[in-house]
């Protein structure tokens, strides 16, 4: 009962974005295409972080990616948009399985400061490299061949689709054998491999899936754009936004991330562009108030019905 | 042939030997307890048995064939569970989750249907009478609920053999007889052999058909229990070289 009524506002809210562009102008389609972005990208990260628990900072270097390769498939090859983005993901997937069976060895900070570290050496890779990538000057992609305001309505049902695939994805990984071994793995990787479940590639396959995902979201972005530089695409606050997208959602629950992209992404269109300086200071705001008052995010808050005891109880934990 | 093995085994944290030339084995049905004081090396045993460090020296037999060097998540598809001493559980979940997670991989790869998981979760959470704590989180119920759940987890992987490091540790008396029923009822009816570490020399004695004694890493006694109590090593080992020479001047 309680799920065919979830089913039906999820069907309802779903309906609605895609009528939604019939009612809103430019403006607001960019936006809310952006909040998609984020939506997919912090959904991708979800896989990682929120589940297995390993805080993959640096899971934008499989967005520049996506977007380098898209860029570099459309201009050099002649692919369309399409194949460059599937291209694309496969090869931040590919990477992730790469640089993951060393990198995922690692644990918490340590994993999370070589995540950091991959990013700058590709996102330099991008930036020297410059008769093939363009360099520091970046690269500009081949214009679409339609008007500007059908491209937008269609920039908007990709990342919406894209969305919902995301969203399918972290539902099925969810649910799945793989899921209950990521999370056995982020409380406890000794226990979870003392009852059989192998960490190391449960790891790689959910950071691969995550890379493909997120090598997705940046072809579709370098596509959106048509202008693409390193300091855009390897910029490493695209994932600390996600980061703090997916704690205030809630890390590791399927709707969480994404709750938390719309969040936080109307937050900054509304509020923080109005207080251009003061940006970072509201970020850092958000961050510290999301792990003082809501550890475990909106959606957990959520479901104790938004109480004034369960904020209490928040605080108090903090203390322990 | 004996279900495990161990031959000449030793392990050395540096210069410090955890465990030093232990020869064992644990024959298929029976109860196998291992005591020894603090630090004797007893759960370093265990975690050189389930693959969790490497071993310095020595050989290791399951089911006759060699696992020293194999992945701890390999040892276990292979049908070797274990609690640990201090418990594991995943804080994230709840304790039907928690066990389902022990049916979900364990003995070779297990269940790969998550509805037939969770019915076999059911049953083991029923077996350790947890059924009307299933849907609890973790971090809400108390140590001895928590070592039952870990129980669980463990039977739910369907092992061969089970290791158990102090199940009974800081249950009070009632707890420690009903776990000692549970343990019981693994070896007779599930006919799970089973390794049982224990302090509380109660449990050991009244589950154990034999006993190994560590001490500083070294084995110094592996009999029956009524030969164990009267070993005087083992009492040294156990009261102190004070205790034991007293005694045996007063005899």
């Amino acid at each position: 009962m309680k799920n065919k009524k979830q089913l039906l506002i999820a069907v309802l809210i779903g309906l609605g974005f895609v009528v939604l562009p019939l009612l809103i102008e430019g403006y607001w389609i960019r936006v809310i295409s952006s909040i998609f972005m984020y939506g997919v990208v912090t959904g991708a990260l979800n896989i990682i972080a929120g589940f297995a628990g390993y805080a993959a900072f640096g899971n934008v270097v499989f967005f520049g990616i996506g977007a380098y390769s898209t860029a570099m498939l459309m201009l050099r090859v002649g692919f369309p948009w399409w194949g460059g983005c599937v291209i694309g993901a496969i090869l931040a997937a590919f990477f992730a399985v790469v640089v993951g069976f060393p990198v995922l060895r690692l644990r918490g900070h340590y994993f999370a400061i070589a995540t950091l570290g991959i990013n700058r050496a590709v996102e330099q890779i991008a930036l020297d490299w410059g008769s093939f990538t363009g360099g520091g000057k970046g690269i500009t992609l081949p214009l679409p061949q339609m008007e500007i305001q059908s491209f937008y309505a269609m920039i908007y049902f990709i990342l919406f689709g894209l969305l919902l695939l995301t969203l399918l994805t972290n539902f099925v990984i969810a649910r799945g054998r793989l899921g209950y071994a990521l999370r056995a793995i982020r409380d406890d990787e000794d226990a979870a491999e003392a009852s059989g479940i192998f960490a190391p590639s449960c790891k790689v396959i959910a950071w691969a899936i995550s890379a493909f995902i997120t090598g997705l979201a940046g072809g579709v972005f370098a596509y959106w754009f048509s202008f693409i530089e390193p300091a855009t695409v390897f910029d490493i606050m695209i994932a600390v936004k996600a980061f703090v997208m997916m704690m205030l959602g809630g890390a590791g629950t399927v709707m969480g991330p994404v709750l938390g992209a719309f969040l936080l992404e109307l937050i900054s269109e509304t509020v923080w562009g109005q207080f251009l300086t003061i940006h970072m200071l509201i970020l850092g705001t958000i961050v510290i108030g999301v792990v003082i008052f809501i550890p475990r995010g909106m959606l957990h808050l959520f479901r104790q019905r938004f109480s004034l005891s369960a904020l209490i109880r928040n605080i108090k934990n903090q203390s322990i | 042939m004996a279900l495990l093995e161990g031959k000449d085994l030793s392990k050395f944290f540096g210069a410090l030997a955890a465990v030093d030339q232990v020869d064992f084995q644990i024959e298929a049905g029976e109860v196998l307890g291992l005591i020894g004081p603090n630090g004797a090396g007893k759960t370093t045993l265990v975690n050189l048995v389930t693959g969790v460090y490497p071993l310095t020296r020595g050989e290791l037999y399951f089911e006759g064939r060699r696992i020293d060097g194999l992945k701890p998540a390999v040892i276990a598809r292979m049908g070797i569970a274990r609690t640990f001493q201090i418990v594991k559980p995943f804080p994230g979940m709840t304790v039907r989750e928690n066990v389902v997670v022990g049916a979900l991989f364990g003995k070779g790869g297990a269940q790969r249907n998550i509805k037939t998981a969770f019915e076999e979760a059911d049953r083991w959470i029923e077996f350790v009478h947890l059924q009307d704590y299933r849907n609890d989180s973790v971090d809400r119920i108390n140590i001895s609920f928590r070592k039952r759940m870990d129980l669980a987890k463990a039977l739910a992987m369907g092992p061969t053999l089970l290791m158990l490091d102090e199940v009974m540790a800081g249950l009070n008396t009632k707890d420690i007889e009903e776990m000692m029923a549970l343990v019981r009822r693994i070896n007779r009816e599930l006919k799970i052999t089973l390794l049982v570490i224990e302090h509380v020399m109660k449990a050991v004695m009244g589950l154990c058909q034999r006993i190994i004694v560590l001490h500083h890493g070294r084995k110094i006694a592996d009999a029956t229990p009524q030969e164990i109590v009267q070993d005087e090593r083992v009492i040294e080992a156990y009261l102190g070289e004070r205790y034991a020479k007293a005694r045996q001047r007063s005899a």
